[in-house]
C-alpha cells in the first residue's frame, strides 16, 4: 500500500505512485468527454455505411461474380481480372487517359487557386473584391450538367461563343467536343473555371491568418507589395500549400468523371476515355462488375501508394505533412 | 539633429477621433516614453510617426523633414513589435539581413553588419535557428537586431516587452537601456507599464483618452503630477487620494487634519483631493507631521518591504513601508503619518494640481 499522506514521499527516488488501472481511466474518461464521442457517432456511422460495408463487395474483384449465386457464393479466381485488364487495350488507354488528365489539371490547375488568393489579397477596393470574388466562386455552385450544358453551348460550331469569336477574327468553325486533341484543354480548362474561385478560400484563409505585422515590419524595411507577396505572403502560406496538393495528390486518380460523361463521345474516346467512365462502361453498362471492381480497386491502389509517397516526399522535405 | 517633432497630431477614424492634436518635441538621442492606459492612443501616435497609420491632421518632422506624405520605408526609422513580427520562416541572420537586402546592401556589408548587431545582442550561435527555435527573450533580441542593423535615425518600440514574463521583462528592459546608451540613437517608446517608462526613460508622455496630460522627467512626474491621472498612473502603488476640505492650515479629511507646508489663503474650505503617495508615510510621528487614523484590513509583505492596506471612511488606501524583517508590528496599527511637506492637493472639480505660495 502506497502512503499518499505524505506528498514529499511521492518525490522520493524509487518510491511508486500508485496510479489507477488502464481500464479505470478509460472509463473516467469516457464518464468525463462522453459528448464528444456523441457528436464523433454520426460521423463514423457514416463512414461505416457508406465506405467500410461497401468493402465487402471488393472482393468481387478476385471472383467471377455472378448476380444469381451473390458475393459470397461466387468462386475465387485469383487476379485473373486484373491480367484481363493489363493486357486491355481499352484499360490501359484509360490508364493513360486517368495519369494525363490528372497531372495536367495538377499542373495547371493547382496553381490558379492560389494564384487568385494572391490576387485578392492585394484588391484594396472592398467593393471590387467582394464583387470578383463573387463572380469567380459562382461557378462551383452549378451542377455539373449544367457546366456540361455550358461548354458544349459555348463551342457548339454553330452558335458557339467561341466559334463566332474565331469566324470574327476570320478562322473557320472548329468541331471542338469531337477533336481528340481538344477533349484535354477544355475538360481542364472548364474545370479550372469551375472549381479555381471555391478553392482559393482556403488559401485566403491561410494569407488572412499571415500575422499583419510582418507586413508593417516589411513596409518599414522598405518592401514592394510584389517583394511582400514573394517573400511574406507565399512563404507563410506554403504549409497550407504543401497540404493542399498531398490531398490533391491523394485524388489525383479521382478524375471528374461525370463532366466527362456527359462531354466525350466515341470520336473522343481516345483521350477522353479515363479509369472511371471505363468502369462504369464495363460495370453499369456492360454488366462485367467483377471487371469493373478490379478496375476500381487497382485506381485506389495507385491513389494509396501516390498519396502516401507524396506525403513522406513532404515530410522529409518541409517538415510538413498529413500525418 | 535626428529629433522628431509632433505638431498638431490629429487621428480619426471616420468620424471618430482617437488622438486629439499632440504637440511633442523629441530630442536627438533622447529616449522619450509614451505611456498610458490601452486605448489612450499612444501606439497609434507611433505608428503615425512610423508611417503606418495615415495622419489626419497636423505634422511629423523627422530630423527637420516633413515626413507626412513619406514611404514608412524613407522616413529612416526602425521599429519594432510587440509580437517581434519575426518572419518564421528565415533564420535569425536572414531576418536581420531582410530589410538591408531589400535595400540591396552588397553581401560582404551585411555579412558584417549583422556579425557586429549579433555580437552586440549575444545571437551569434543562434544565427543558423529560425524563430520557433528561439525563447522570447532571444526573438526579442532578434527584433530589436533587425532594427538596429539598418542604423536608422530613430527607433520606435512599440510595447517590445509586453509578450515576456516578468523577469525576462526586467533583463530586457536594462538590456534596452544599455543599447540606447551605447547607440545614442532616438528612440521613442510605447507602453502601459508605468515601471517600464519610470526606468527606461530620459523623458516621459503621460497620454490619457488621446491627448498628453504631462511631459516630463520621470522624477518631475512622480514628484509633481499635474493632475490626478497622472498622480495615479505612476508609482506603484498609485498615489491614494481622498477627499478633502482646506483649512488654515491643510486640508480636513474625515475627522482630522492633515497639515500642508504651504498657506492656502484664499482657498479656505474649497474642496480638493489630497494625494498621499504610499511610500512617503511614516508608522512614527515626525517634526511636520499629521496623523492620519486608518483602520488596517490587510498586510501584504514583499519583503524587506510591506503594502498595509487600509480603510478610511469608504475609501481603500494602501501604504508602503519597511517591515526589518518582521510584520508581526504593524498588527496594532491604528495611525500612520503624513509628512506636510510631501502632501499634493488637487482641486476635486478639475482634477488639477493646485500650487499655492510658501
Amino acid at each position: 500500500m502506497v502512503d499518499h499522506t505524505s506528498s514529499a514521499a511521492v518525490n522520493e527516488p524509487g518510491r511508486e505512485v500508485a496510479q489507477d488501472g488502464h481500464w479505470i481511466r478509460i472509463v473516467d474518461h469516457f464518464k468525463r468527454e462522453w459528448q464528444i464521442y456523441v457528436m464523433l457517432l454520426p460521423m463514423i456511422l457514416w463512414f461505416v455505411v457508406f465506405l467500410y460495408k461497401p468493402m465487402y463487395g471488393l472482393q468481387v474483384a478476385f471472383k467471377d461474380y455472378s448476380i444469381f449465386r451473390g458475393v459470397a457464393g461466387s468462386p475465387w479466381i485469383g487476379f485473373e481480372h486484373f491480367e484481363t485488364l493489363l493486357y486491355s487495350d481499352q484499360f490501359a488507354r484509360a490508364l493513360k487517359n486517368t495519369f494525363m488528365i490528372s497531372m495536367l489539371s495538377l499542373c495547371f490547375g493547382f496553381p490558379v487557386p492560389i494564384i487568385l488568393a494572391l490576387m485578392f489579397n492585394e484588391i484594396t477596393n472592398q467593393l471590387f473584391k467582394r464583387t470578383s470574388q463573387t463572380i469567380v466562386y459562382l461557378p462551383h455552385f452549378i451542377s455539373t450538367v449544367i457546366i456540361a450544358g455550358i461548354v458544349i453551348t459555348a463551342f457548339s460550331p454553330s452558335a458557339g461563343i467561341v466559334n463566332q469569336f474565331l469566324q470574327w477574327l476570320g478562322i473557320e468553325p472548329i468541331y471542338f467536343l469531337i477533336k481528340p486533341e481538344w477533349f484535354r484543354p477544355i475538360f481542364i480548362g472548364s474545370g479550372i473555371w469551375q472549381e479555381a474561385g471555391f478553392s482559393s478560400i482556403v488559401f485566403l484563409a491561410a494569407i488572412a491568418g499571415v500575422n499583419p505585422s510582418l507586413y508593417e515590419s516589411a513596409v518599414i524595411d522598405g518592401a514592394s507589395r510584389w517583394q511582400m507577396m514573394w517573400k511574406i505572403t507565399l512563404p507563410s502560406i506554403l504549409p497550407t500549400i504543401i497540404i493542399m496538393l498531398i490531398i490533391r495528390i491523394g485524388n489525383l486518380l479521382e478524375v471528374g468523371f461525370e463532366l466527362i460523361i456527359l462531354l466525350y463521345q466515341p470520336a473522343t474516346y481516345e483521350t477522353a476515355d479515363v479509369i472511371n467512365t471505363f468502369i462504369y462502361r464495363q460495370g453499369i453498362q456492360g454488366a462485367q462488375y467483377d471487371l469493373a471492381a478490379a478496375a476500381g480497386l487497382f485506381n485506389a491502389v495507385v491513389a494509396f501508394v501516390l498519396v502516401m509517397t507524396a506525403n513522406t516526399i513532404s515530410r522529409r522535405l518541409s517538415n510538413t505533412s498529413l500525418w | 539633429m535626428a529629433g522628431v517633432h509632433l505638431e498638431g497630431i490629429v487621428k480619426a477614424y471616420g468620424a471618430v477621433q482617437v488622438v486629439h492634436g499632440i504637440d511633442l518635441e523629441v530630442q536627438e538621442k533622447e529616449f522619450v516614453v509614451l505611456v498610458g492606459p490601452s486605448g489612450c492612443g499612444k501606439s497609434t501616435t507611433l505608428r503615425m510617426v512610423a508611417g503606418l497609420e495615415e495622419i489626419t491632421a497636423g505634422d511629423v518632422t523627422i530630423d527637420g523633414r516633413r515626413v507626412n506624405r513619406i514611404a514608412p520605408k524613407d522616413r529612416d526609422v526602425a521599429m519594432v513589435f510587440q509580437n517581434y513580427a519575426l518572419y518564421p520562416h528565415l533564420n535569425v541572420a536572414d531576418n536581420m539581413a531582410f530589410g538591408l537586402r531589400i535595400r540591396r546592401m552588397p553581401k560582404a556589408e551585411i555579412k558584417t553588419t549583422i556579425a557586429e548587431v549579433a555580437q552586440i545582442l549575444g545571437l551569434t550561435e543562434y544565427l543558423d535557428r529560425r524563430p520557433a527555435d528561439l525563447s522570447g527573450g532571444q526573438r526579442q533580441r532578434v527584433a530589436m537586431g533587425r532594427a538596429i542593423v539598418r542604423h536608422p535615425k530613430v527607433f520606435l518600440f512599440d510595447e517590445p516587452l509586453s509578450n515576456l514574463d516578468a523577469k525576462l521583462r526586467t533583463q530586457m528592459r536594462a538590456e534596452i537601456k544599455r543599447l540606447h546608451n551605447r547607440l545614442g540613437v532616438t528612440s521613442i517608446y510605447v507602453t502601459h507599464d508605468q515601471v517600464e517608462a519610470m526606468t527606461l526613460a530620459d523623458r516621459i508622455v503621460v497620454m490619457n483618452d488621446g491627448r498628453i496630460e504631462q511631459v516630463g522627467t520621470p522624477m518631475e512626474l512622480f514628484n509633481n503630477p499635474v493632475n490626478t491621472f497622472v498622480a495615479g498612473f505612476l508609482g506603484s502603488p498609485p498615489m491614494n487620494q481622498v477627499r478633502g476640505v482646506l483649512t488654515e492650515t491643510g486640508a480636513k479629511v474625515g475627522n482630522s487634519e492633515i497639515k500642508l507646508d504651504a498657506k492656502v489663503n484664499g482657498h479656505v474650505g474649497r474642496e480638493v483631493i489630497v494625494g498621499i503617495r504610499p511610500e512617503h508615510v511614516s508608522l512614527r510621528a515626525g517634526d511636520h507631521t499629521s496623523p492620519f487614523p486608518v483602520a488596517l484590513d490587510l498586510v501584504e509583505p514583499l519583503g524587506s518591504e510591506a503594502l498595509l492596506h487600509a480603510r478610511f471612511g469608504d475609501e481603500t488606501v494602501v501604504f508602503k513601508t519597511e517591515t526589518g524583517g518582521d510584520i508581526a508590528q504593524f498588527s496594532g496599527v491604528d495611525h500612520v503619518h503624513v509628512p506636510a511637506s510631501l502632501v499634493k492637493i488637487f482641486d476635486a472639480e478639475t482634477g488639477q494640481a493646485m500650487s499655492f505660495g510658501a
